[in-house]
């Protein structure tokens, strides 16, 4: 594609302001990387990466690119996992950082969000109306809200115990691929029955539309109470999550794990004394302060049936913020000597131990990479498993860390089919288009590919991401 | 700084660089990312990337660059947020000391390492 880019960058600047296009190759290469272990290649690297303030000029843009066929690749804080924030082909990348506005209204129960907002400052803003985000990405520090509602990432919420960030949509702004601004859903607490477009585009990855305001119902701040258990091994941990679903106990809101070699990493990470085995960490949420007492201490009953060393609820919130910790901290200190290469497998909970211990032989037994580690960390009582292959080196080529990546993507999806998960957190285009199609079977991933193109016939936004690239 | 010195240090920040996993969770915290707009060249995260980028030949020195190197205000927050600090990557140090090799003209071994 020939794009002539000082006309591009005037015919850009008019939509959204000189100063906001940028058509430098440092902020190009800046915004086009990710979390992709690997180097960007050139068909990565932008012709611009232009930062609109509103759906006006969103739509200007997007009309603009219709008419000259170049992509527009949506960049929130870039932090998803599986490459979706990586430009496949070269276009413009749309930034939404300049779009940051946020108004609550407790008197008609929502809060209205631009996309480009960070969670950690929609969280504060709603805190002074004590009112609960009910998203919570361990990213949250730099998530946008646009991202992680186009995502519709649960992360560490456990589904079964508050659902989904979809479910508190009530409603949004969109911009289409074709330029239209148009608006979904209700300004009532009560959403629509029946087809709601609402639905289109929570979780649609920024392939149908870019979201300009986000309508989201207030959630009142519940009481939390905080338990950690330690166990000999890891499968005791898995027994009780099993259990938990058999019995109908009510899931704790967080309810996360560390495998023994995980724990240990975790622990002497944040400073505490390194524990005999795996650990579970769980939070439990209620509408009352009694009520989340008494449901602590049903749930620390419950957990006897896994056998723990050790279960408590731990009411110092120093103690308390130093264990959770450590579910982050393992993650980041495993990678000091090495590289991890991750995977999500979300079970049909009964397959859950065979699923977790067929992920180890998984890794054990890698074509690309022999003797690789196996890791593993996550939200168990989604359940979630993240298993990870350590491998105790970063000095590899690009083309081992796309080999190692796949591989585990490709084998830890297999699992996700044999024992009916999907996933939960990082989404099914860019990298999973294959798993997909594997899944669900051809008709459906060209039902997807109609969808697209109903919504965006040029194939503008975030190309690629449809396609299966990696 | 005689020629091996020099390579020394490119091979030490494109090892340390290297450490950065991209997260950007040190962005936020950047003054000079908050000053800018929240543009992402001007924060920590940026400025790894554009050495990483300078070093490896990627990158050409350009005022873009360098104005995004140079207006590093060497606070040190990005260090205390870094998700990679079980690895010990103190950011502002790095940033610092691809700015003297910039400085010196000494990213791609060329100029005065020949003299």
């Amino acid at each position: 594609m020939d794009v002539n880019i000082a006309k591009l960058t005037k015919d850009l600047g008019k939509i959204v302001g000189k100063d906001h296009v940028r058509i430098d190759k440092p902020t190009s290469v800046v915004y086009a990387k990710d979390v992709m272990p690997w180097d960007l290649e050139e068909k990565n690297i932008p012709y611009a990466v232009v930062r609109p303030s509103n759906s006006q000029e969103i739509s200007k843009l997007l009309k603009y690119a219709n008419e000259k066929v170049i992509p527009v690749h949506i960049h929130g804080s870039g932090t998803s996992l599986v490459g979706l924030a990586r430009p496949k082909t070269k276009g413009i990348i749309l930034d939404t950082a300049r779009m940051k506005k946020i108004r609550v209204y407790p008197e008609r129960g929502y809060f209205e969000a631009e996309p480009g907002l960070h969670l950690v400052q929609v969280k504060k803003e709603l805190a002074k109306y004590n009112a609960m985000l009910p998203l919570f990405p361990g990213s949250e520090l730099v998530a946008t809200i646009g991202g992680t509602v186009a995502v519709n990432t649960s992360a560490h919420g456990v589904d079964a115990a508050l659902g989904k960030p979809g479910d508190f949509v009530l409603g949004f702004e969109v911009v289409l691929p074709t330029g239209e601004v148009i608006q979904t859903g209700t300004e009532s607490t009560r959403r629509a029955a029946g087809i709601d477009p609402t639905k289109f585009f929570i979780g649609s990855e920024g392939l149908l539309g870019v979201l300009t305001l986000i309508r989201m119902r207030l959630i009142p701040l519940p009481y939390f109470q905080q338990i950690v258990a330690y166990y000999n091994k890891t499968e005791d941990i898995i027994d009780t999550v099993m259990e938990m679903y058999k019995q109908g106990i009510h899931p704790p809101l967080f309810y996360e794990f560390l495998d023994e070699r995980a724990a240990k990493i975790g622990f002497e990470a944040v400073g505490l004394e390194e524990p005999i085995g795996a650990v579970a960490m769980m939070r439990i949420h209620s509408w009352s302060k009694a009520g989340s007492e008494e449901k602590a201490q049903d749930f620390l009953k419950f957990l006897q049936v896994g056998n723990p060393i050790e279960a408590k609820i731990v009411k110092d919130m120093d103690e308390w913020n130093q264990i959770w910790s450590s579910r982050a901290e393992a993650g980041n200190y495993m990678y000091r000597l090495g590289m991890t290469f991750g995977s999500e497998i979300s079970p049909r909970v009964d397959k859950l131990k065979e699923a977790f211990h067929d992920a180890q032989l998984i890794v054990k037994n890698l074509k690309s990479y022999n003797n690789a580690e196996f890791i593993s960390f996550g939200h168990i009582g989604a359940p979630t498993i993240h298993a990870y292959a350590f491998i105790p080196t970063k000095d590899i080529s690009n083309d081992l860390k796309k080999a190692l990546t796949l591989e585990m993507r490709e084998k830890t999806e297999d699992l996700n089919i044999k024992y009916g998960g999907c996933g939960g957190e990082w989404g099914l285009t860019a990298q999973r288009v294959s798993f997909l199609k594997k899944k669900y079977g051809e008709s459906l991933y060209e039902l997807l590919v109609r969808m697209k193109k109903a919504f965006d016939p040029n194939d503008i936004l975030n190309r690629g991401n449809l396609q299966g690239w990696i | 700084m005689d020629i091996k010195e020099s390579q020394a240090l490119r091979s030490t920040l494109l090892q340390e660089i290297g450490k950065c996993r991209a997260c950007r969770f040190c962005i936020d915290v950047c003054p000079s990312y908050q000053a800018a707009e929240w543009v992402e060249n001007m924060s920590p995260y940026g400025r790894l990337q554009i050495l990483k980028y300078l070093i490896n030949g990627t990158l050409d020195e350009d005022d873009p660059l360098i104005y995004s190197l140079y207006s590093c205000l060497q606070c040190g927050r990005c260090d205390r947020l870094c998700k990679a600090k079980g690895q010990n990557l103190e950011v502002s140090k790095l940033i610092r000391l691809g700015k003297y090799l910039l400085s010196q003209g000494l990213v791609k071994g060329k100029k005065s390492e020949k003299v």
